[in-house]
């Protein structure tokens, strides 16, 4: 349908008002994602990186510059159609987990498909058998370690069989052990070819990704450039100072 | 593994489990409104039904030749009963909306206060794709299931009550509020149904609409 990057961020600006004062979460952000990607964000708290999740992911609406995902202008779309896009094709991880307390581990996955008419109970099942909860499908939440409520979410993102998972700090808030086991979790599933955004602060994580881009202040400052396409991601910011050294030479 | 229940109606049923002390409170709070609803109004049957029975034994005297006087007697008794029966039925009907707003403020709150607790999950649901119609259905479903169990409950625990206690004054010759005997129409059951999900329903959605047409970010980043 369309031959441009999967994810075209162009020149979103995103303001929160906080009380008396204003916050310029994303200050005309532009970003491009090839399919297939495992992209890590990094950047400080209050960098834009949850914001820049939230937009892509069609959680929230830019203020201003517009959002294609695989050719779509999310942008654009109203709040009942977001809804629709974000459960056909978007699967969130977030760093608390985000299941719902009073129901089991596989309740928890089939959350998302509630409302289908044949609700895909087997693979419910079996995400949560690749997840190694076989045993624990019947617990709830809070019978459940920090690391297993994470890959409940995972599973839970997965049920719909999204081409896009977004990963908002997912290893924040478990030891170093499990998250090493999420991540190469998160590098089998982006083999299998979904597309993957993870804001992070740990570089472990970071490091294990195919790209990383910098945010600061609301927009990219360094894209690394490894892509599998060998297409180099450059930040604005990158363009500009190669230019000036093309100009001096 | 065996295939578990699980759609908007067992989830709305294990909510309804897990807060069973405030979904108690509810059907408590819906149950004695609708009783009292049922009681006034049955008396109000009861009223029309006793008048009507003395207005025509009245028309029968009233026709015999030669009564004029007990004639003019009744008309005096019928004005009187008409002036009673008007002020009965308003007293009766304000009574009733009262206790109905009161009951219904009672809900709102209580439901609101349940929405409050529950925006965190508003905001997941939303995330993961729910549309704002599919959320109001799930706490619809909530709210049509604490009026059923509340109208259950004022039905077959609060009728039989009415009933007997009004029997037994009566018989005892002190009936109180039961100067009539109570009448409960079949008509009036599906009335009761009918303001009962009414009530149930009604406080329902005005706790919920607000909230579930916020933003998903602002619905998760809720501390509890």
């Amino acid at each position: 349908m369309d031959d441009g990057p999967f994810i075209k961020v162009d020149s979103v600006t995103k303001r929160y008002n906080m009380g008396h004062s204003t916050v310029n979460a994303l200050n005309g952000m532009d970003l491009e994602i090839e399919e297939g990607e495992m992209v890590a964000i990094m950047g400080p708290s209050g960098s834009g990186k949850t914001t820049l999740l939230n937009m892509i992911g069609g959680l929230d609406s830019p203020d201003s510059g517009t959002i294609h995902i695989k050719g779509m202008e999310i942008s654009s779309l109203n709040e009942g159609q977001r809804a629709q896009f974000r459960k056909n094709n978007v699967g969130f991880i977030f760093q608390f987990f985000n299941l719902i307390p009073s129901l089991t581990a596989l309740e928890n996955v089939l959350v998302p498909v509630m409302f289908d008419k044949d609700p895909p109970f087997e693979r419910g099942v079996q995400l949560l058998e690749r997840m190694g909860l076989k045993d624990r499908m019947g617990h709830i939440p809070g019978k459940l370690s920090g690391g297993e409520r994470q890959r409940v979410a995972i599973a839970r993102a997965l049920i719909n069989d999204p081409m896009l998972i977004l990963a908002d700090e997912p290893t924040g808030n478990i030891d170093s052990e499990t998250a090493r086991e999420i991540v190469s979790l998160f590098k089998e599933l982006n083999d299998e070819g979904k597309t993957m955004l993870l804001a992070t602060h740990d570089r472990i994580v970071a490091g294990r990704a195919r790209s990383m881009i910098k945010v600061r202040d609301g927009h990219v400052v360094k894209g690394k450039a490894h892509s599998r396409s060998g297409m180099v991601h450059l930040s604005d910011e990158e363009k500009v100072k190669k230019k000036k050294r093309v100009v001096k030479g | 593994m065996d295939r578990p229940m699980f759609n908007p109606a067992t989830y709305s049923m294990s909510h309804l489990v897990k807060e069973r002390t405030r979904s108690l409170t509810m059907i408590v709070t819906i149950s004695l409104t609708v009783a009292f609803l049922l009681l006034t109004s049955s008396l109000l049957f009861g009223v029309i039904n006793e008048i009507g029975t003395s207005e025509k034994q009245g028309l029968l005297q009233g026709s015999i030749p030669g009564s004029i006087d007990m004639f003019e007697t009744f008309q005096l008794d019928s004005e009187l009963s008409e002036r009673a029966r008007n002020s009965l039925i308003n007293y009766l009907m304000i009574t009733s909306l009262i206790v109905f707003l009161v009951a219904f403020f009672i809900m709102y709150n209580t439901m609101a206060i349940a929405v409050k607790e529950r925006r965190k999950e508003i905001g997941i649901l939303r995330a993961v794709g729910f549309s704002t119609g599919e959320i109001l259905k799930i706490f619809l479903v909530e709210g049509a299931m604490i009026g059923m169990i509340s109208w259950i409950a004022a039905l077959f625990l609060g009728t039989p009550f009415i009933v007997n206690l009004a029997a037994y004054l009566i018989e005892r010759g002190d009936g109180g509020i039961f100067f009539v005997q109570p009448v409960i129409p079949p008509q009036l059951i599906a009335i009761s149904l009918a303001v009962t999900l009414g009530l149930s329903l009604g406080s329902t959605y005005m706790a919920i609409i607000k909230p579930i047409r916020s933003s998903p970010v602002a619905l998760m980043r809720t501390r509890i």
